[in-house]
């Protein structure tokens, strides 16, 4: 029977849904909106009923987070509540009825996505691992990878610099870029730690789309197929679901020896994130002070 | 309990979580601890005349000088649009009535409550996270998630609760307006097609939980049975308490 995080919204079944529910993660830039579109025609030739969701495109919130966000005064507790209303609508109302009518549900980003990015915004940890502890458990989490430079050159040739994206709410500097690459560090660095957490299926996003494609398909069709299922399934039964409260991988302090400018940054940041569940504040100092 | 103990050890504190990466963690643990503002918040169900007792105290506290804001339950002008397209095409279940109104809440608080609590405001607020806690318990949402939920808030100064037994308040409303809301009756719930009865069968549940907070945050029980008055003076009494304490608040200017 499918799981929850540890609780579950009232009136949900969970017998009944026989679908998959297959969710792209990754930062901006990392190609999930074009796998995503490549993955639906596949599944749907192959003769699969798809839905595909992702974040901020439910009947419900939708128009209110667009609103909120041409402000200049959006919280963030308030930013973090309004896209878990958002994501619980969806849930209710697009997720859970697919499943229950055996659709593959492709869902472009989940609650790591909102968790990594209220995290970054200094939101507790225990308290966002709370709010969705009434998520699924998804069948598989595909995690596209890339780094921050390819991350940059992806976001600048495409949409340009926008205040959320660069983080200028939390990381304010003296220009766009500057916040941008910091934010998009800090949440790199937020990813890794939940790709521990939450047993990502880790896959590289920096190799063109149709090598990315075709590694989704292969563990797509595993996931699909009954022998393969089982496997999966094994590989994961490791790992129990964690329910609330959940507890925080603690990483290994970084080491700071490095003395390439970027992999500074990149531990600054990643220690940043460490420093909020006071597991390396120490480390944060002293890298502060190396500075 | 008073805010000056309560904010930084409290079931709800301390808001400081919410530092910005770039800070410390709890660097709020400095000596003074707490604001300097303070909060009242007065809950109750509806009937219990609990927003004509605040409305009073609030007269008072400006007529005594004190720099007074009041922030009303459902009010956040960021969130008033979705509140409405959900109430108004029934949209919400359970769920997401209840992450609505925390998104509600959420920004009044970061925009207006604990910036004002730190300013030194006294801040009075006509329902406050007990009635969350109260209605989406009734509705069926987990007890311990919905109070993780809020854990972001201010805790109170002081939370009076307006007890009041369910016949009474439903006769001051029905004699008072016509017809309930379709959420405000629970109608979501299907507990019964008349609005009138499906009322009164939620607001029971509400009246039950409200009972269990009692003890469970030292919620300040005032008798709403009692004439309007002798409920005044005793929540100005327990107000004043607490604004006597208080070295740093503001004066109207």
């Amino acid at each position: 029977m499918r799981q929850t995080y540890g609780k579950s919204l009232p009136g949900m079944k969970l017998n009944d849904l026989a679908g998959k529910l297959i969710v792209v993660e990754g930062t901006d830039g990392a190609g999930r909106t074009t796998q995503i579109n490549l993955l639906k025609s596949w599944l749907e030739e192959m003769g699969h009923a798809v839905l595909d969701t992702g974040i901020a495109r439910s009947t419900l919130a939708a128009d209110g987070i667009h609103r909120a966000k041409e402000g200049n005064s959006l919280g963030r507790a308030t930013h973090s509540l309004f896209y878990a209303t958002d994501f619980i609508d969806r849930l209710e109302h697009e997720i859970v009825p697919a499943l229950r009518a055996g659709f593959i549900v492709l869902t472009d980003r989940y609650i790591y996505s909102l968790m990594a990015r209220a995290s970054v915004r200094g939101m507790d940890s225990a308290w966002l691992r709370s709010m969705y502890s009434v998520a699924l458990v998804p069948d598989a989490v595909f995690y596209l990878r890339i780094g921050i430079e390819d991350l940059i050159s992806r976001v600048i040739f495409s949409s340009g610099f926008d205040y959320w994206e660069s983080g200028m709410d939390v990381f304010p500097g003296k220009d766009m870029y500057e916040s941008f690459r910091k934010y998009q560090v800090a949440l790199l660095a937020e990813f890794e730690r939940l790709s521990m957490e939450f047993n990502f299926d880790v896959i590289d996003g920096s190799a063109d789309a149709k090598t990315v494609l075709i590694e989704l398909q292969a563990r797509i069709l595993r996931l699909l197929g009954t022998d393969g299922r089982r496997e999966y399934r094994s590989r994961a039964a490791g790992r129990p679901v964690a329910p609330i409260p959940f507890r925080i991988e603690k990483r290994p302090a970084a080491s700071w020896q490095s003395t390439n400018d970027n992999e500074l940054d990149a531990l600054l940041y990643a220690a940043f994130v460490n420093a909020q569940t006071n597991v390396a504040a120490s480390t944060f100092r002293a890298l502060n002070k190396a500075r | 309990m008073d805010i000056t103990d309560s904010i930084h050890h409290g079931r709800f504190g301390p808001f400081e979580i919410f530092h910005p990466v770039d800070q410390p963690l709890f660097k709020s643990t400095r000596d003074d601890s707490g604001y300097p503002g303070r909060l009242f918040v007065v809950e109750g169900i509806d009937g219990s005349g609990k927003s004509t007792q605040l409305s009073l105290l609030h007269k008072w506290l400006e007529a005594k000088g004190y720099g007074v804001v009041f922030s009303q339950w459902n009010s956040s002008p960021l969130v008033k649009d979705t509140t409405k397209l959900g109430k108004k095409k029934k949209l919400l279940t359970a769920g997401t009535f209840s992450l609505i109104h925390a998104t509600d809440f959420a920004d009044r608080t970061e925009r207006s409550i604990l910036p004002l609590l730190k300013a030194g405001a006294v801040v009075l607020c006509d329902r406050y996270i007990y009635t969350a806690f109260a209605r989406d318990v009734a509705r069926g949402m987990d007890r311990d998630w919905v109070r993780g939920l809020y854990g972001f808030a201010v805790k109170p100064t002081v939370a009076f609760y307006f007890r009041v037994p369910l016949e009474t308040a439903i006769s001051r409303l029905v004699t008072a307006r016509d017809g309930f809301k379709f959420y405000e009756a629970g109608m979501d719930l299907g507990l019964s097609d008349d609005p009138t009865e499906s009322f009164r069968l939620f607001q029971g549940r509400i009246l039950e939980e409200y009972e269990k907070m009692i003890p469970e945050f030292g919620l300040n029980v005032i008798d709403a049975t009692l004439p309007v008055e002798v409920q005044q003076s005793q929540v100005r009494q327990i107000a004043k308490r607490h604004l006597e304490k208080a070295k740093e608040l503001r004066v109207r200017p």
